[in-house]
This record gives C-alpha cells, structure tokens and sequence, in this order.
C-alpha cells in the first residue's frame, strides 16, 4: 500500500483558546515496501503524524492517501476498520494496552475485532508468537505476571497477528535496555525484509534511523524539515542541528576523528570492524613521519 | 472526545476576575448561588442578570467560548423550561393543542425557573474559567481552616481533592491514548448494539485502572521519599493574600446584594 500525504494540516482542539497546530502543510510519500524513519524532536508532530495513517486523526485540511483509502476531512463516512486491519500500529509502551486474562486472549483481541474465522485464529497467533520470539508456555499465563520485556511482545505480537501490510512504529524501543532495544529493532527489520512489509518507525533514535532506514523524514515545528536517504540526511549537520537533533553515534566519531586526524573518512553504511580498518588504514597514509 | 470537557476548563488570563483572591471568589460565588434563589420580581432577576453579565465581561474571554462551555447544560436548561411550561397550571390559557394547555403561569414559572438555571450554571462556571484547580483547593483548605478544631483533616481533604483534580486530564490523556491503541486493533466504540459497546468499554477500562493505580503507587513513594507527613508543621508555598482589589470587590458585592434585596417585592 502506497502512502500519501497532500498538504496536510492539522489543528488540535481547533476553535478553543487551546487550539494548537500539530501539523502545517506536510507532503510525503512512502512506496509499498520501503523501511521509512520519521524523525523529530519532542512535540515536532510526528505522533501526530502516525496517527493520520490509519485513521485515528482525519487532516483538518489536505489528504492522506493510504492503498485505496482517501482519508480527508469530508471524507468520515467510510470502513475505517478495513483500512486499520491492513495497517498495524504499535505505539509507545505498547503493554499498557494489554487488558486480557490470558497472553492468547489478548493477542486473539485483534483477530476477533477483524472477524478471522476461528480455524485460522490459532495458526495466526501462533506465528505472531514465534515472530516476536516468545515460546508457547506464556499463552496460557496472564500478561501482568510477564516481565516487561515480555509483555511489549506480547503486545507486539497482538498487533502483527493481524498480519498488517504496513507496519507503524511509535517509539518502539522506549524504555528497554540496550539488548533489548537492539532486539526488537532487528525483529522488525527481519519482517520487513521477509514479509516485505512496508514499515514507519518513528524514533529520536538517530542510531535507529540510520541503521534501518531507507528513507528519511525530518519534522521540526509540525513541517517537513528535511528528507531524502540517511547517508544524505546526515551529512546536513547544520540543518539537523536547526531541528535540535543529534549525529548517529557512529557518524559523531568518524566527524570528530576527522577533524583532528585530518583524515577522510566518509561515511557508506560500514560495519564497525570495517570502519576500524578503514581509519587504520587512513591514519598510516597520513601520518607525516 | 477532549473538545467536549471544557466546562469550566481554567483559561489563564490577566483579567480582574483573573486576579481576585481565590477564596473572594469562592465567596462571592457560594452566596450567589445562595442569593438567587430569592429573587421575585423581573427586577431583581434583572439585576442579578446584569451582574453575571457584568462579571462575564470582566473575566475578558470570548462570551461564545464561555457559552459553548455549558453546552451540556443547555439541554436541562431547555428541558426544565419545557417541563413547567406544560405542568404549571396558573393563569389564564395562552394556547391549547390537543388537550394540552399552555398557561400564562406556565411560561412564566418555566423563563424565570430557566433563567435562574442558567444564572448558576454560568457564574459558577466562571469561577473555575478563571481560577486554576490549585488555588480553587488552596481557597477551600482557607476557607475550611476552622474546622481543624473539630479535628476535620481539612488539609488531607484538599490534597486528595487537588491530587484528583490534577489527575483528571492526566488520565483523560491516558483514556485517549489507550483507546486509539485499542481502535487500532479494530475496537469500534461508535457502532454497533448496546451490549457490543458496553463490552467494547473493558479493553479501555481495564488498562485504565491498572495504570491510575500504579500512578497512585509511584506519587505516594515519591511524597514519602521528599519527606511528606500530612498537615503538621507544613508551610505553603502560595500564599493566599487578600489585596485592596479583594477589599473593593467585596465592598461593591456587598452593596450589589444590599440593592439586590430593596428591588425584591
């Protein structure tokens, strides 16, 4: 599913001495398979933005164009819930949206709300299980007795059960150490790779967004900051720093090795060991001995 | 659903109203309710009238967002007045449709009935328009201060009250978020036969409740851990202080009430 958004503006709590733009005029569009990061600082609009895929917020003004779906502001009467089956979303701290007694009732929630027929119920939980790497034997404990680790998982698994051509990522990694957040960050990649799914994470995680990303999305103040591939995003330092954003880790040091080696090293997607050699190499040319 | 709850939303401003003592406030305000109660002619409902009209001016926000604020109340409003437009049976008959007759007495008792409706519902909703949740529970626990004799834990009251005030949009948050993410996995709060949307209420309300009370868990550690033990030997920070302003208004109030009572037969 192609994902489009034509002008699109939106106002919180318009008509109030509280109304509040979120969003101002944003355009962008997201092809059927592609690994999309969104970026931003606290408050730049990009929940905001998330929620427009689906449904949950309709434009005050433009469009959004989700497959077949046109999502405007004249345009409420439609089968929300058709567009929602095709389009997961998992927000931040996912577990607090767990409520059932059992793991396989909570992650069958979904499946039930979308009418799967009950034969296929077991298999799609099943698979949704194994994706998210948990075994059989918590389907039948309650999710509040699970760690916290666990039950994001869980949660996860509730949502990719109903097998989502697009996948929305809302802060996925908040709150999990940095084993976990790795984890889970290369789960997804691995079914967006797979599965083809088309995939919107929305992070401040720099480091994510460079290391998973194919495309992309700057927001700064509820606009369209920047956008294009990371290695391009990220050699605009001052652009990204108008946005009060940071360097991915890996791009920070080779800049500061840069600059007082005078080196050259640039960056194109290398692996840390890659890069060690690279710098090695780099730094026996220059030495002046 | 947020565009719904803004009766009475505190709305910060600079105006008179803004800047009077919470607990003169809160005294104009007990009275006034109190007070209109005893009007009995057009004339002391007319000034009564002129008075909230008057207040609605001083607190500087626009009259249609006050009004859209009583939103909710515009239909009790309407309904009282119907209501005793068809039970008051005094006067001479004004119309008659189908065996219902609509007396003169009838449209009267139901326009003042409504009026003085409409009266409370607006003064008092600019009391909270204008005063933050915070100095409302400051005034209370002044205003209650004696009762600690009689060994009321006033203070305790107001913190729970402000403690609850303070959650109230934390939680409407919480709701909102909870309930797009349960939207997202198709639960349909909109459609559907009554029983589907009392049980489509549980996935919202479950996860509702377990995180109010693990909130309530961490702010009672976090009091405990800054040193927090009730009442005793407790300063404020805010202190309440009455200004010559509180002085003024109190003395034109009062001379409004004394006016108030010489129009009434």
């Amino acid at each position: 599913m192609d994902i489009q958004f034509e002008r699109v503006s939106y106002t919180y709590q318009m008509n109030t001495p509280f109304s509040y733009q979120a969003l101002k005029d944003i355009n962008m569009e997201i092809k059927t398979g592609e690994f999309v990061a969104v970026v931003g600082h606290t408050g730049s609009g990009k929940s905001t933005l998330l929620q427009h895929i689906n449904g949950l917020l309709l434009p005050t003004e433009g469009q959004v164009q989700v497959g077949n779906f046109r999502l405007s502001r004249d345009n409420k009467r439609q089968d929300l819930k058709k567009l929602r089956e095709k389009v997961g979303v998992v927000f931040q701290y996912p577990e607090h949206q767990l409520f059932e007694e059992t793991v396989e009732r909570d992650i069958s929630f979904g499946l039930k709300n979308f009418q799967v027929p009950a034969e296929e119920t077991q298999a799609r939980i099943a698979s949704a299980l194994e994706k998210v790497h948990l075994s059989d034997d918590v389907l039948q404990k309650s999710p509040f007795e699970l760690s916290g680790g666990q039950m994001r998982r869980v949660a996860i698994a509730g949502v990719l059960a109903m097998n989502p051509e697009v996948l929305i990522l809302d802060e996925p990694t908040a709150g999990l150490d940095p084993k976990g957040q790795h984890d889970i960050m290369n789960m997804f990649y691995d079914l967006h790779k797979t599965k083809n799914m088309t995939t919107i994470l929305v992070t401040h995680q720099m480091n994510h967004a460079l290391n998973y990303a194919d495309h992309i999305f700057v927001l700064a103040d509820g606009r369209v900051h920047m956008k294009g591939a990371p290695e391009q995003i990220f050699s605009q330092v001052e652009s990204l720093e108008e946005a009060n954003l940071d360097m991915p880790d890996i791009l920070s040091l080779m800049n500061q090795i840069n600059q007082k080696f005078g080196t050259d090293l640039c960056y194109k997607r290398q692996k840390p060991d890659e890069l060690a050699k690279e710098i090695v190499e780099q730094l026996r040319e220059n030495k002046p001995l | 659903m947020k565009s719904f709850m803004i009766i009475g939303q505190y709305v910060p401003g600079n105006s008179l109203i803004h800047r009077l003592d919470p607990r003169t406030k809160l005294i104009v305000i007990f009275t006034f309710v109190i007070i209109v109660f005893f009007a009995n002619n057009s004339w002391s409902y007319g000034w009564l009238t002129l008075f909230a009209l008057i207040l609605v001016l001083l607190t500087r926000l626009r009259i249609g967002y006050i009004l859209k604020g009583i939103t909710p109340v515009w239909f009790l409003i309407f309904f009282t007045f119907i209501l005793h437009l068809i039970i008051t049976k005094e006067g001479s008959v004004l119309i008659e449709i189908a065996g219902f007759t609509i007396h003169e007495g009838g449209v009267l008792q139901g326009l003042t009935i409504s009026l003085r409706f409409f009266l409370l519902v607006l003064v008092t909703s600019l009391l909270t328009l204008t005063t933050s949740p915070m100095e409302i529970t400051d005034a209370i626990e002044a205003l209650l201060g004696p009762l600690k004799k009689i060994k009321v834990p006033v203070h305790e009251l107001a913190l729970m009250m402000s403690i609850s005030l303070r959650f109230i949009p934390t939680l409407l948050d919480e709701t909102e978020k909870i309930s797009k993410a349960q939207a997202s996995r198709g639960v349909d709060l909109r459609t559907g036969s009554i029983k589907d949307r009392i049980y489509a209420i549980v996935p919202l309300l479950v996860p509702l409740f377990i995180s109010a009370f693990k909130r309530a868990e961490e702010l009672a550690m976090a009091m405990e851990a800054r040193g927090y033990r009730g009442s005793e030997g407790r300063t404020k920070l805010r202190k309440l202080q009455f200004k010559s302003l509180d002085f003024m208004a109190m003395i034109i109030y009062v001379s409004i009430i004394i006016i108030f009572f010489s129009l009434r037969n």
